[in-house]
Formats: structure tokens, C-alpha cells, sequence
């Protein structure tokens, strides 16, 4: 006979043991709460700070990825996102069969690959040079000069660009009539497109992009300089082995986050600059989708698009993020 | 080897001028130390002497050699920072490689340098750490490595401890002083902590405001400060600085009168500052003391003795009791008791010694 062993309050020894798990689990519950709800009385402040950001985070980027399921309906602005109808991956079907999108996915990549080969370290080397101007007046003339095209409104960049380039009176062709050389309409000849977008995308931005740069180079302790001065290293071998490696760190930053951008193009600077002539090489996946979307009406194929670019997007950044955690001890999250 | 020679070296900064010509002689292996409170002018001479601050006017000689407009690389020395300067993207092999490397020294000798070196400063298990894995203590010794590989003519300190724990503090302090004997490199050294310069140096160079006040043995500037600054900044707890005036028969303290032989008729009605060291003060009358009648506000225990706090007159009074005997009964008012023979008569206008006493 198995003899059945009871506690005190006449329960059976496993029942009790549950019943005080439980009891121990819903007061660790209780405390966690309780905690939680000092927590915030105590920090409250810093909540409220917070609130507008997490609003607008909600209302432009988490509200609007509601909208995102058209990417897999027919949609129709009468029916509703609700009410369309389910297709599944139809868009993407339509999508990577369409030459004009593939060509832009194609374009995409190429402009971006230029942007990152040449846009990306030019703010670096700008900052480095600002860095060994030793003349604060003649520093602080430079940066503003540079710093000047980031607040030009991108219509006038372009406006500006045109003017340059044009056939007639541009500086450029001005300076290739100098020489003897016929005009060139530049801006109509597509192989001449992605270095003129990329070079005007330097100059617009470069100026601004190297505060980041000038910042981290700010916060390198002087002594480390002095250090190397005594130990004998010239302004050169200063700049490659004390600058250069202690703002790696931002570089790497930096580059994760462009690389979580490669699919964004300036989008209205090609808008702007680009043309029929020029779609060959011009024409990017947001341009597309601009001209399937809003001006084709077919928003359920430029929903599909757009998902594509955004999935991309997040798969390069999070490979990067990972390469750069692993070999750099350098990461976003 | 080499020594140091500074001559009227001044620093200006547009219209301000912190350093007002000091004049020093660093003899070669000798260790010297520069003391003062923070914007003396300490670290400044320092930094001119390595070439990081430009000289304004004077002269800097480095085995005697004219080192005005010497470039810091050539002048063959080597610095020791506050913050270590440690190259956080580089190893401790590395950090201590960098200054060999630059000046191209073949990659074999640069790994026996550097073998050798570690091993003297205990660093051989760390070499291929990064300097945010090391402590305090041993991103230290990491400075001191990069500057003993170079094997400079001069070594400069520039409060190299000052980062660290107290504990840590007086155990790098013994490991800079074994160093030292043990390569007898030229040294200067700057700190504002006066236990430092007395443990460390051969000689203190006390500066205030941008001048020297005294230069000396530790023992020198302890028993015979020049003046009631330096009187006044080494020892712990410094010197007691009490006003009064001198008479035939010694000084006369608010009401009380200290004997002291020597006094002349023109040094006598002369008002003046009385100094004595808290350790000089006793409880008990002892031969050549006179009493002083004070009124005890406080009492701070330290273990084997403790810091006894007065009130005498206008002034406050810090002296030392020994713990071992009963210190209960020490509240109130009561007695001590100072030996002529210790007391430091200090000029009331001008603040300098003056040569009076037994």
C-alpha cells in the first residue's frame, strides 16, 4: 500500500508544492507590475520626452505599413484595402517579369554601388583635410562654403546642374569649346547620367555629411597626437594611424546606415535630371515606381515594389551590421 | 644620459604670461620633480621641455645642446601622459611598438625590445590585450613601456598617477622609483601631490603662479622652507602658520610667548608668522618647549595616530597624538607644548624665512 504523505493543511505534498509555485509565481508577477508602475511614476518625465517620437514613428512608418497588404491584393481605391481582393504574389510575378524594372533594380544598384565607391568616402577625406587646416578662420570659410549646397533646394540643384551642363551656355561646355571640342548635350547621352548624378550628389552633400566625421575627429584625445609627436610621427603618419583608426568606429556606423539605404536614390535629383533619353541608365526603382504608382494608377504593383526595395534594404543592413559586429567589434545594435 | 637645462624660460599666451623665467639645472640621472597647485605652470614648463608648447623666451638645453627649435622627435625623449595616450585600436605589443616603428627600427630588434621591456614591467601576459582590457595600473605600465623602449635621454612625466586608486597610486609610485635606479635615465616629473614628490625625487622643484619658490632635497624644502607657500604645501597636513611678533625673548603669540634664543634688537616688534609642523607639537613639556594654551573642536582618528584639531586665538592648530596612549581625556581646553628648536620664523609681508632662533 503506498502511503500518501499530506502537509500540515492536509494537502498532498505535490499539491501543495504547486499551489505554492503558483503563489510564488503571481507574486513575482505582482512585484514585476508594481515595479513596472514605479518605474514609471518615478521616470515619467522621460516618457513624455519620448511620446512625440513614438508618435510620429506610428503614424508615418508603423500606420502606413497597414497599407503595405495591397502588395498582395488587386487593389482598387474603391473597394479599399479591406475589401480587395487577395492575388498573393501576382505583383511580384508581374515585377521580375517586367524588363523596365528589372532595368531599374539594375540601375538602382549601379548607382548606388558609385555612391557608395566615391560618395562615401568623400566625406571622410573632406573632414580629414578640415582636420589639418591649422587657420581657425580660414577652417571655419571652408566648412560654411562646403556645408552650403546641403540647404540648396534639390530643384535648384538640378537647375543649376542643367545650366552647367547645357549645350549652349554651360560652364562645361564652355571650357570643352576652349579646346577646340564640339558641344555636348550631356544630359541627354545616357552614359554621361550616373557620373553627373554621382558628382552632383558629392558636391551637394559631401560638405555636410563630414560633420559626423569632424565630430568623432573631435572627440580623439589630444594626447594621443602629442604622444605620437614625441614619438616622431609626422602630420601624415598622424592621420593614418591615430585618426583614421579611432573614428573607424563612426565610418562603420556610417556605413551600415548607407548600406541600409543603398535602394534610396535621390529620388527627385533623378526625377529632375532625368529624362526619356536617359532612362536607360537613369531610371531607378523609386522613379518607376513613381510613374507606375501615381501616374499608371497601379498602386498595388508600386506597393509590391516598394516592399521589394524595403526587404532588400533590411537584409543588406543587418548583414552588414553582423560582418561589422564580428570582425570590428563595431555595430549598430 | 643627459641633463636638462632651463634658462629664464617664459610662456606667454598673447598678453598672459604664466611662466616667468624659471631657471633649472636637471642633472644627468637625476630625478626632479615639479610640484604646485593646478595653473602653476608645472605642466606647461613640462610640455615646453618636450616641445608640445612653443618656448616664448629663454633658453632649453638637452646635453647641451640648444633645443628651442629642435622638433619634439629629435630632442631624444620620451613622455609619460596623464590619460597613458594609449592607442585604443592597437595592442599592447603594438602601443609600445609604435614609437620604434616610426623611426623604422628593424622588425627584429623591435620584438626584443619589446620582449625585454615587458618582461621588466610584468606585461609579457598582456601584450596582445587592447588597452581597454587592461586596469588602471597596467595600461600605466603600457605607458611607461612605450616610453623605456625608445631608450630616451630624458624621460617626462606628466602626473602619470594621477588617474589611479590611492592603493595603486603608492604601488606604482615604488615601481617608477625602481625603475628609475634600475636604467637611471634623466627624469622630470610632474605632479600636485606632494607625497609623490617627496617619495620620488632626488629634488623638488616647488612652482607657484609661474615661478619657482624652492628648489631642494625632499628633506631640504621639509625642514627649511623657503617660505610660508612651500611651508604651506608639503607635509600632510602642512605646516601650522600662526600670526604673531617677534621680542627680545623670542615670539610672542596672542598671549602666549615662545622662547627663542638669537632674536637681535632690529629683528624684535617685527610681525611675522610662526610655523610649526603638526608632528613638532606634543602633548607634554619636553626641554626648550613653551606652552601654548588652545581649545581642542576636534579629534580624527587615523589608526596609529590621530589629527587633533585646535582653536589658538585667530588660528586654527593641526598636530599630531600618538593613538597608543589615552587620547579620551583630550577635550576642551588644555595645553600643548612647542620646541623652539622646530619653530619656523616666516617674514609677515613678504612670507620668506627669516634666520632667527636657538
Amino acid at each position: 500500500m503506498v502511503e500518501e504523505h499530506t502537509t500540515a493543511t492536509g494537502l498532498p505534498i505535490e499539491e501543495a508544492v504547486i499551489e505554492a509555485k503558483e503563489a510564488q509565481r503571481h507574486q513575482v508577477k505582482n512585484d514585476r507590475w508594481t515595479r513596472l508602475l514605479d518605474h514609471f511614476r518615478r521616470e515619467w518625465q522621460i516618457y513624455a520626452m519620448l511620446l512625440p517620437t513614438i508618435v510620429w514613428f506610428v503614424v508615418f512608418l508603423y500606420k502606413p505599413m497597414y497599407g503595405l497588404q495591397i502588395a498582395f491584393k488587386d487593389y482598387s481605391i474603391f473597394r479599399g484595402v479591406a475589401n480587395s481582393p487577395w492575388v498573393g504574389f501576382e505583383h511580384f510575378e508581374t515585377l521580375f517579369s517586367n524588363d523596365q524594372f528589372l532595368r531599374a533594380v539594375s540601375n538602382t544598384i549601379k548607382i548606388s554601388a558609385l555612391n557608395l565607391l566615391f560618395g562615401f568616402p568623400a566625406p571622410i577625406i573632406l573632414a580629414l583635410m578640415f582636420n589639418e587646416i591649422l587657420n581657425a578662420t580660414y577652417k571655419r570659410a571652408a566648412q560654411t562654403i562646403v556645408y552650403l549646397p546641403h540647404f540648396i533646394s534639390s530643384v535648384i540643384i538640378a537647375g543649376i546642374v542643367i545650366t552647367a551642363f547645357s549645350p549652349t551656355a554651360g560652364i562645361v561646355n564652355t571650357v570643352i569649346g576652349w579646346f577646340g571640342l564640339d558641344p555636348v548635350y550631356f544630359l541627354t547621352q545616357p552614359e554621361w547620367f550616373r557620373p553627373i548624378f554621382v558628382g552632383t550628389g558629392i558636391w551637394q552633400e559631401a560638405g555636410f555629411g563630414s560633420i559626423v566625421f569632424l565630430a568623432a575627429i573631435a572627440g580623439v584625445s589630444p594626447s594621443l597626437y602629442e604622444s605620437a609627436v614625441v614619438d616622431g610621427a609626422n602630420r601624415w603618419q598622424m592621420m593614418w594611424k591615430i585618426t583614421i583608426p579611432s573614428i573607424l568606429p563612426t565610418i562603420l556606423i556610417m556605413l551600415i546606415i548607407r548600406i541600409g539605404n543603398i535602394m534610396e536614390v535621390s529620388f527627385e535629383l533623378i526625377i529632375l535630371l532625368y529624362q526619356p533619353a536617359t532612362y536607360e541608365t537613369a531610371d531607378v526603382v523609386n522613379t518607376w515606381v513613381y510613374r507606375q504608382g501615381l501616374q499608371s494608377g497601379q498602386y498595388d504593383l508600386a506597393a509590391a515594389a516598394g516592399l521589394f526595395n524595403a526587404v532588400v534594404a533590411f537584409a543588406l543592413v543587418m548583414t552588414a551590421n553582423s560582418l561589422s559586429r564580428r570582425y570590428s567589434r563595431t555595430s549598430l545594435w | 644620459m643627459a641633463g636638462v637645462s632651463l634658462n629664464g624660460i617664459v610662456k606667454r599666451y598673447g598678453a598672459v604670461q604664466v611662466v616667468h623665467g624659471i631657471d633649472l639645472e636637471v642633472a644627468e640621472k637625476e630625478f626632479v620633480v615639479l610640484v604646485g597647485p593646478s595653473g602653476c605652470g608645472k605642466s606647461t614648463t613640462l610640455r615646453m621641455i618636450a616641445g608640445l608648447e612653443e618656448i616664448s623666451e629663454g633658453e632649453l638645453a638637452i646635453d647641451g645642446r640648444y633645443m628651442n627649435r629642435v622638433a619634439p622627435k629629435d630632442r631624444d625623449l620620451a613622455m609619460v601622459f596623464q590619460n597613458y595616450a594609449l592607442y585604443p585600436h592597437l595592442n599592447v605589443a603594438d602601443n609600445m611598438a609604435f614609437g620604434l616603428r616610426i623611426r623604422k627600427m628593424p622588425r627584429d630588434q623591435i620584438k626584443t625590445t619589446i620582449a625585454e621591456t615587458a618582461q621588466i614591467l610584468g606585461l609579457t601576459n598582456y601584450l596582445e590585450r587592447r588597452p581597454s582590457d587592461l586596469s588602471g595600473g597596467q595600461r600605466q605600465r603600457v605607458a611607461m613601456g612605450r616610453a623605456i623602449v625608445r631608450h630616451p635621454k630624458v624621460f617626462l612625466f606628466d602626473e602619470p598617477l594621477s588617474n589611479l586608486d590611492a592603493k595603486l597610486r603608492t604601488q606604482m609610485r615604488a615601481e617608477i622609483k625602481r625603475l628609475h635606479n634600475r636604467l637611471g635615465v634623466t627624469s622630470v616629473y610632474v605632479t600636485h601631490d606632494q607625497v609623490e614628490a617627496m617619495t620620488l625625487a632626488d629634488r623638488i622643484v616647488v612652482m607657484n603662479d609661474g615661478r619657482i619658490e624652492q628648489v631642494g632635497t625632499p628633506m631640504e624644502l621639509f625642514n627649511n622652507p623657503a617660505n610660508t607657500f612651500v611651508a604651506g604645501f608639503l607635509g600632510s597636513p602642512p605646516m601650522n602658520q600662526m600670526k604673531g611678533k617677534l621680542t627680545e625673548n623670542g615670539a610672542q603669540i596672542g598671549s602666549s610667548e615662545i622662547k627663542l634664543n638669537g632674536v637681535t634688537a632690529q629683528q624684535a616688534g617685527r610681525d611675522v608668522i610662526i610655523g610649526i609642523r603638526p608632528e613638532h607639537v606634543t602633548l607634554a613639556p619636553g626641554e626648550g618647549t613653551s606652552p601654548l594654551p588652545i581649545a581642542l573642536d576636534l579629534v580624527e582618528p587615523l589608526g596609529s595616530e590621530a589629527l587633533l584639531h585646535a582653536r589658538f586665538g585667530d588660528d586654527n592648530l593641526v598636530f599630531k597624538a600618538d593613538t597608543q596612549g589615552d587620547i579620551g581625556h583630550l577635550t576642551g581646553v588644555g595645553e600643548v607644548h612647542i620646541p623652539a628648536l622646530l619653530v619656523k620664523i616666516f617674514d609677515a609681508d613678504t612670507g620668506r624665512a627669516l634666520s632667527v632662533g636657538a
